[in-house]
Order: C-alpha cells, then structure tokens, then sequence
C-alpha cells in the first residue's frame, strides 16, 4: 500500500504541481494516474521514489515514511518505466535488464540467468539478449524496459506514460501485455498516462487529475464511466462514456430471446405459425448443432409452399456478427445489435452455438437494470442520495472510495 | 631516398622521440579534463570560465610559451611539453563535457531511478556512453600534437622537427620532405590506434544508424504475425 498523506509540491517560484494530495494506491493492483499535461500526475508518480520530494505531507510505503530511505536503496525496490524506455546503449539487452540485480550484488551469471528469465516473460526472443537497444524496434525497447524494471522483482512498479511513445498498434498490444502479466505477477504499479482509454482499459483503480494539481476522482473505471464526480471529469471520460462503460456490464446480463430460433428442419407452415406466436418478423435458422444460419422473413414464409422445410427456402441475409454471451460484454452485443440487419443479435456459447437473440428494447432493459444495481450499490456504500447516472454530483477532490 | 636509408637510425630517434614529446602530453591532458570536465558537466556555471580560460591559454603563441618557460625548466623535455599539453587540455576537455552531455537525459534518469549512486553513474553509465565523443577529441588533440611539437626544434627539442632545421640551414629538401612524410605517418598511425581502441571500447556503437533502421524494419515484419 502507497498511501499520500495532504502531500503537496511547490516549486521555487511558486508553480503548484501537486496540492494537498490524499490517495491511497492499493497493494498488487494497478492505479493509474491520469489527466492533462501539468495536473502533477507525473510528479505524483515521482514522489514515491523520490526523484523528487514533496514540499510537505507524507508518503508511505508499506507504512514507512519514504523521506526517512536512502533513495538509492529505495529505489532498487521499486521497479521505474520510462516512455522512451531510457535502456543503456551500451549494454545488451540482457546486460541492461541485469542492471539492478547487479547492483544489489548477484554475480554476473546469476544476473544474467534472471535476465534470461525475463525476456520470456516479456515476449522476448531469447536471441535478442547480446543485441544492443539501438538494434530493437520501439515495442521490442519498451518490452526490454519493463523487463528491467521488473528484474529485482520489487513489489512496486511505476510506470511513466510507458505506451505513449510507440504506435497504436504496439500500444495496443503492450497493453494487453501488462494485463496480461499482471495478472500472473500482482504487482503494485501505479501508470501515468494522459489517455483515458489507456486508463480504463488497464486500470483497476483511475485516478483522473485536474490541472494545478488537484486530484478530482478516484473510482474503478466502471464507476467512474457510470458516475463522474463532476463536469471536469464527464468531459475528460469523452463524449461516449455512456457506450464505453458498456465494456464493463457483461453479457451474461441480457434477458435473451429464443422463441424466434427455427431448426432447418421446421416446415415452413410451423415456421410461420411460430413467428406469430413470437409476434417476431424474423426467424433465425440453425442447423442441427445450433450453428447459426441466416435469417428469412415472414413474408418469405408466407409465400413458401407449407411443406417444405427451412431448409429449402433461400435465407434473406447471413447472421451478421455474433456475440460471445459468457465472454463478451453489453458493448460487444450493442455493437452486433447495430450492425444487424434485423435489428437484433445472435449471442452465443464458447462453441458458436445459439443462445438466443437480443435487441435494443432487450439491450435497454439489461442497462436499466445495471443501474438499478449501481443505485443500490451506492446506498449500500453509504454514500447517501445515489446520484442519477450521468447527473454531475458534486463529489468534488475526494478520494472518496 | 638513399638518404633516408643512410640515416635511418637517426630518423628512428626522431620519430620516437617525436612520439613521445606530443603523445606524453596528450594523456596528460586526459588526465586533467575527466576530472574538470565531469565537475563541470556537474555544475553547468563552471563550463564557460574554465572554457575560457583554457581557450585563452590555447591562443598563446608556442614559442612564446618556450621562452617563457626556458626560464623555469631549461632547455628540457618538459618546455616542449607542457605547451602541448595545454594544446591537448584546449581539444579534449571540451569533448569530456561534450560527451557527458550527449548522455540521453531518459537514460540518465533511469539509472537514477534504478538506485545508481553519482559516483556509480559516472563511471557505469555516463563515461561510457561518452566515449566516442572523448575519443574524437582526444584524436584532435594527438594529431595536432604530433605536428605541433616540431616547432620545439626551434629550441633544439622537437623530435621530426630537427629535420626542417636542418635541411632549411642546409639547404637540402630532401631532408624536409622527410620530415613532413614521418609527421605523417606517424599521425595516421596514432590516429588508427585510436579509432581501433574506440570500436573495442564501444562495441555498441557498431553498425548504428542505416543498419539499424532495416534492424528495425526486420524487427517489426518478424514480430507481427507472431501476434506482437
């Protein structure tokens, strides 16, 4: 746990970077730090291993005061993520993710075994590991950083804007990358980005900075979509927050439709019959594994002879693009419910399966629905009147959570 | 030619002493600017008034220099010397601060967010990254060295320079035209020992710029269908 106690840092000619911080950054989770260039995020993130020192206030790690450390020590336990990697050129791969162990003392081969170790985890080839910076692209660079950063093992991993120098399709993978190990190794990490979508893409908790140093929210990127503490924030989330916290409500809570699914074998008289039942203008046809098929129309039912079977009847359009109901979210539906030609989505198992069909007035509910819930979430916090979702509460600088 | 032969043991003497009277002083020179430049690639104010006075030092005629110090140290090695060394200190320190400076700031602020201390930094990280920039001055600083020591046969102590002495009282280019070729040989021979010892002492520096974009390029088309 990292915790910032009323910290505020003044420079020499009276620039507030941050002011009067309080935030709590919670042990084997990721925090990310995000806002506009000159909020005091990237100063926050240097604080914890003392580049540079408050003016006044505390910070703890792990309850230690860290104004009371050696800094060099300190630092060799906290692992630090550059934008531009900052590696040394004139050190291999392997002898720069060495660095800090050999530092603290390992012998050279047992450094370099861990480095070895490393570039696996990381997605490195191990060829890579006499090859020096200059010789890798940009994501391979930042991978070797990260790696370098994590070879000590330190419990706490800050990373400054480490994705904003590559690509987007890079940083899109490295992203997932950090997901993806972070998952395996539960670090403390605590990101600076000023990309939004960064920070609630990789964040579990997102603190969002106000420029002059004001810390303005801290919330899980679900909440922090669905309730903005103030108009500041509701601009910095974007103007289709409102799709994006989507992201965040699974699937799994649509009510889906399947009255309107027919076999292949279904003849088109009981094809028709069950269409009125359903009230539906569309019928899905599957085969016998329940693989999605196509859809046909009423009026094609009507005009079929009554005894032949789906199977004979041309289908009007293929299925369109279907959704995961397990794995996917209300956004992922949302989206195939768009792109439908119906109007209406097919959600399916891990094996491509039919479930059944959803579509706005059912997308609508399972939204509505989660907001009941956030409701009921937030009277049970306590913290009182539950705001509308999309209303501005004035919950201004708090850190609240 | 056949005088060169004849006289080849001299002309040994000379070089080797032409060598030595230019080369002594360059690692003296050396010697001074590391400490001098990393202070003052430390505290960015010293810079200019050191700079200064090093550069006033440099615009000082070398035979006045010599008169000057007849006084003090005779007609010795050491008169010959030390205005080379002065020469030297005028090339090599500015290319210590140079090379200190080109340490990329994100690199410098890893190391200090690794838990390098300064004296660690200097030496691991920011000393060897400067290095082709000190050994480009240093090579300056040699081979202008090597020629200018000649001026010190003027006072009797100036290794190849004896030669241009000789043969202009003598009236005899031959001798001359020797002299300027050793001068020569001898300054691309120290100048390929230096560039030898910079790619030993900078492995990394290989196949830089061009090869490196394809290194790049190979890089990224390797890496996408892998899913990178």
């Amino acid at each position: 746990m990292i915790t910032f106690e009323r910290v505020t840092k003044r420079y020499p000619g009276g620039t507030i970077a941050v002011s009067e911080l309080d935030l709590e950054i919670p042990t084997g989770q990721t925090t990310v730090l995000v806002g506009p260039s000159g909020c005091g995020k990237t100063t926050t993130l240097r604080m914890i291993n003392r580049l540079i020192d408050p003016t006044s206030g505390r910070i703890l790690l792990d309850g230690t005061d860290v104004q009371r450390t050696n800094p060099a020590q300190l630092r060799r336990g906290i692992g630090y993520v550059i934008q531009q990697a900052g590696l040394f050129p004139h050190r291999t791969v392997q002898d720069n993710i060495a660095t800090v162990p050999m530092l603290t003392g390992w012998t050279k081969q047992k450094a370099r075994a861990r480095a070895r170790e490393l570039m696996d985890l990381v997605g490195l080839d191990a060829q890579m590991a006499r090859r020096y910076p200059h010789q890798l692209s940009g994501g391979q660079q930042q991978r070797v950083g990260v790696a370098r950063a994590l070879a000590a093992d330190p419990p706490v991993l800050l990373m400054d804007e480490p994705f904003s120098a590559v690509d987007p399709i890079v940083r899109a993978t490295l992203q997932d990358e950090l997901l993806r190990l972070q998952g395996e190794l539960h670090k403390t990490v605590v990101l600076v980005t000023h990309d939004i979508e960064e920070a609630i893409k990789v964040g579990d908790q997102v603190a969002i900075f106000r420029p002059g140093g004001h810390l303005v929210q801290v919330d899980s990127p679900k909440r922090l979509l669905a309730v903005p503490a103030d108009g500041y924030v509701e601009d910095f989330l974007g103007f289709d927050r409102g799709i994006r916290r989507l992201s965040f409500l699974p699937a799994s809570s649509l009510d889906l439709d399947a009255s309107a699914l027919a076999g292949q074998q279904t003849s088109a008289t009981a094809a028709l019959a069950q269409a009125r039942r359903a009230g539906a203008a569309w019928l899905l046809v599957i085969d016998a594994e329940r693989l999605p098929l196509g859809w046909v129309t009423v009026s094609q039912l009507e005009a079929a002879p009554g005894e032949t079977t789906l199977a004979d009847v041309p289908l009007t359009s293929g299925h369109g693009h279907t959704f995961a109901v397990d794995t996917d979210s209300l956004r992922a539906a949302l989206d195939a419910t768009v792109l439908s030609s119906t109007g209406q989505a097919v959600g399916v198992d891990g094996d491509g399966r039919v479930v059944g069909l959803t579509s706005y007035d059912r997308l609508r509910a399972a939204i509505q629905q989660a907001d009941e819930d956030a409701r009921a979430e937030e009277v049970a916090r306590g913290v009182g009147a539950a705001p509308d979702v999309g209303a501005a509460p004035a919950v201004e600088g708090a850190a609240t959570s | 030619m056949s005088w060169a032969f004849s006289n080849a043991s001299l002309l040994a003497h000379l070089t080797g002493q032409n060598a030595y009277l230019a080369l002594v002083p360059v690692l003296v020179g050396l010697a001074v600017s590391l400490p001098l430049g990393v202070l003052c690639a430390r505290f960015g104010w010293l810079y200019p008034p050191v700079l200064g006075l090093i550069s006033v030092l440099y615009a000082l005629p070398g035979l006045a220099l010599f008169v000057v110090l007849i006084a003090y140290t005779g007609l010795s090695d050491t008169t010959v010397m030390i205005p080379m060394g002065v020469y030297s200190l005028a090339a090599i320190f500015p290319s210590v601060v140079d090379g200190l400076r080109s340490v990329p700031e994100p690199v410098r602020q890893a190391a200090v967010a690794m838990g390098f201390g300064t004296w660690r930094r200097l030496v691991m990280v920011e000393l060897p990254i400067a290095v082709p920039v000190v050994i480009a001055g240093l090579r300056v600083a040699a081979v202008s060295s090597i020629s200018l020591v000649s001026v010190g046969g003027l006072i009797g102590i100036g290794g190849l320079g004896y030669l241009f002495i000789d043969g202009e009282q003598r009236n005899f280019t031959t001798e001359i035209v020797v002299g300027i070729i050793l001068i020569i040989i001898l300054s691309l021979v120290t100048d390929t020992v230096l560039v030898l010892l910079r790619r030993v002492l900078t492995p990394w520096q290989r196949g830089r710029g061009r090869i490196s974009r394809r290194a790049d390029i190979r890089a990224e088309l390797a890496a996408r269908p892998a899913g990178m």
